[in-house]
This record gives C-alpha cells, structure tokens and sequence, in this order.
C-alpha cells in the first residue's frame, strides 16, 4: 500500500512505536483490557500534531485498540461473573472467550507486523481500521 | 464512508457467524467441564456432611433408616432419578427441618419426620428436597452465596474451617429464593403424582405449619426457612389439581409408620 509520501526514518520510528506501544502495554496491562488502549490513546495525543505518517499510524492503532475495548471488556467481566457470582460455565461462554482469543492473537501478530513495516517506512493499511483512519486523518493544508 | 460501513458489516458478521459456529461445538463435553465440576461437588459435598456429621448425632437404627430409604426408593425409582446419587442421613435433632447438600446428600432431622401427621406428609418433603438436588440448586446456591472461587479453594484444602461451618449453616436454615422454591415444590408435585403418592398431604403439611408457625417459630426452622407457607400450599394443591392423578397408593403401613415415630420419640 502507498502512502502520498515517503516518511523519513524518525516518522517510521515513530508510527512503528504506537504499535509496539499496545503490545507493551497489552503484555503489562493483562488481564485488564483497559491498559493497553489508554497507552495507544496517551501515544495518539502526545503525537497528534506530529507529521502525516505518524498522525495516521497512531490513529490506526488507536481505533483497533478501541475496537478490542468491548470484546476483551465483556470477556474480562463475564469471567469475573462466573468465577465470583453466579454465572456457570457455558457453550455459549467457552465459545465467546475462543473467538475473543483469536481475535486478540491476529490483532497480536498483525500489530507486530505492521510495527516492523512502517518501521521500514512501508505503509500498511488494515481491513477496516484503515479505511476509517483515511476518513479521520487528513493531510495539513 | 461506503467502504467503512461495509468493511464494518463484513467484519461483524464474521464475529456473529464465527461466534455462533463456534457455539454448535459441546465445550462443555470437550473440555470436561461437567467432570471436574462434578468432582468439586463431590468433595464439597463431603465437606458439608463432615460438618454435620461431627457436630449432630446421626440416627443409625436399622428400622428408621430402612423405612424413610423405602419412601426415599420409591420416589426416586417412579421418577427416574439415580438412587445410588443419594445419600439419605437422618439426625436426631428436634427441629422440623430437612435440608439438602452438595453431592446429593440428604439430611433429614427426627423432628421433621416426628412433625409429619403420615408418611404423604414426608414424602412430600422428601420429595421437594429431592427436587433441589436434582435441579441443581443447592450448587448454584452455593455459588450465589459465596462464589465459585470460594468454593474451589475449599476443594484444594485452601478454604479455612471457619467458612465451612458459616457455610454450612447457610444451607441448612436459610431459603433457596422464592422461585427456586417454587420450582422445587412444583416438582415434587410431579414426583408424588408419578409414585402414586397423595399430594394433599403435602399441602396439609405446609398449610399445618403455617398455622403452628407463631406458636413454635424457634423450633420449626423449615418454616422460618421456607417463607410463604400459606401461599405455597395453595399452589401445590393447584398444580396438583390441574394434573391428570391416578388413585394414591399406600406407601407405608400404618404399623410401621408408628413404630419408625416410637423409635424417634
């Protein structure tokens, strides 16, 4: 994928960073699913004003974090309410925290892989997340 | 915008449609989660009793016991429920109480079956405690009360005595919540009706303890533990009356009935 300009490599250093900062703070925050995306959002506000490039990542990582907010939020609670209240085990549960796993580990390995493209300055644009970044991020005028 | 709004509904529905093929597979099954939830009912369940055991006297008469494990026989082979699952133990307590716990253990205090006008009138108690444990309420009691977790370290020998004996106390004089109670009753309903018991002698008991029930609230703790007395007999002989019954049979002769409360008094 294109990008309307080349990023310099502190750019690259930089947007590669607001990946690498969910995955840290995913890692540190577990199993509060709340950590890493007020890391990606903190990194999102110190860099707003940065260049196009850095702007754009941070703003793609921050919307998948936001996106996994409510997924990992009803695991996390649903858990809590089986292990402490009175919820059972269900099929309905063990179905709901499978799909919950997989989506957080392809999250996990695409985040890992966009880290290391955009740190190659390669632009990469996810399925969804993408195509609301280009709607959120414009370029200054 | 399209684009988004589309990529949205895809991504969407793959979640749903992920989600509800994942729901056709038995985890439950797969995972072997009954097994080891049975295996913590188990030990539970031996851990209440122990409390019970070491604290009451337990009635080992020969004739009191073979003569409720017929009433306790006949309920559970009319209604298809395993025998092998229950464990009947009855303790000389003067209380009109009978209580179940985990692991289908059944306590039933001399009082209750002192308190009892005939042996409709017990079946009918044994036959709504039977329901409890075949319903599953008194682990999901349990768990209500005092949380799964809880539960579990008292399994792995990490749960103090303390909350064992407190916890204990919470199945044997405090009420399920009134719609489980309901559900019981209701139940044993269906159970009397498939053993060919009377069901009015249920009622009668219900209704006879809601009576007594000023005069003797200290010692009649089923009654303080199982509320709305008067209201519940009137829904049994309802839902009994609204069932296609067959003529009762007698379940116990009167001599021995006499003899089971003369060893009691």
């Amino acid at each position: 994928m294109s990008f309307s300009y080349g990023p310099g490599d502190h750019e690259s250093e930089k947007a590669s960073n607001s990946y690498l900062m969910s995955l840290i703070a995913l890692i540190a925050g577990l199993p509060l699913p709340i950590i890493n995306l007020l890391a990606t959002g903190i990194f999102y506000l110190v860099n707003r004003k940065s260049s196009y490039f850095v702007r754009w990542h941070c703003t793609q990582a921050l919307l998948s974090q936001f996106s996994m907010l409510p997924l990992n939020s009803v695991a996390f609670w649903w858990t809590l309410s089986i292990v402490f209240g009175s919820e059972g085990i269900t099929n309905n549960y063990v179905a709901y925290i499978i799909l919950v796993l997989l989506f957080n580990s392809t999250e996990f390995v695409a985040t890992i892989y966009t880290a290391i493209q955009t740190r190659k300055g390669i632009h990469i644009e996810w399925f969804f997340y993408g195509s609301i970044t280009n709607l959120i991020c414009k370029t200054k005028k | 915008m399209k684009k988004v709004i589309t990529q949205g509904l895809v991504g969407l529905t793959i979640f749903l449609s992920s989600w509800v093929l994942l729901n056709q597979i038995d985890w439950i099954d797969l995972l072997e989660i009954d097994k080891a939830t049975a295996k913590t009912e188990i030990k539970i369940g031996e851990l209440y009793w122990d409390v019970f055991k070491s604290n009451e006297v337990e009635n080992k008469d020969a004739f009191v016991n073979k003569t409720i494990d017929s009433l306790v026989v006949k309920i559970c082979s009319r209604n298809k429920i395993d025998r092998e699952h229950i464990k009947v133990h009855i303790l000389n307590k003067e209380e009109v109480n009978a209580f179940a716990l985990p692991n289908g253990h059944l306590i039933i205090y001399s009082g209750l079956i002192l308190a009892s006008d005939n042996p409709e009138e017990l079946s009918g108690i044994i036959g709504h405690e039977l329901a409890h444990i075949e319903l599953n309420h008194v682990m999901r009691k349990l768990i209500n009360e005092i949380g799964l977790s809880v539960l579990i370290s008292m399994t792995t020998g990490n749960g103090s005595t303390e909350i064992i004996s407190q916890t204990a106390k919470l199945l044997s004089s405090s009420a399920f919540d009134r719609d489980l109670e309901k559900e019981a009753d209701l139940k044993a309903v269906d159970y009397l009706i498939n053993s060919k018991i009377d069901t009015e002698p249920f009622a009668n008991f219900l209704y006879k303890l809601y009576t007594k029930e000023n005069e003797l609230q200290e010692a009649l703790s089923w009654v303080s533990t199982h509320p709305i007395l008067k209201e519940r007999a009137t829904y049994i002989l309802e839902y009994s009356a609204s069932k296609k019954t067959t003529i009762p049979e007698m379940i116990l002769a009167p001599q021995s009935w006499k003899e089971l409360q003369e060893k009691l008094n």
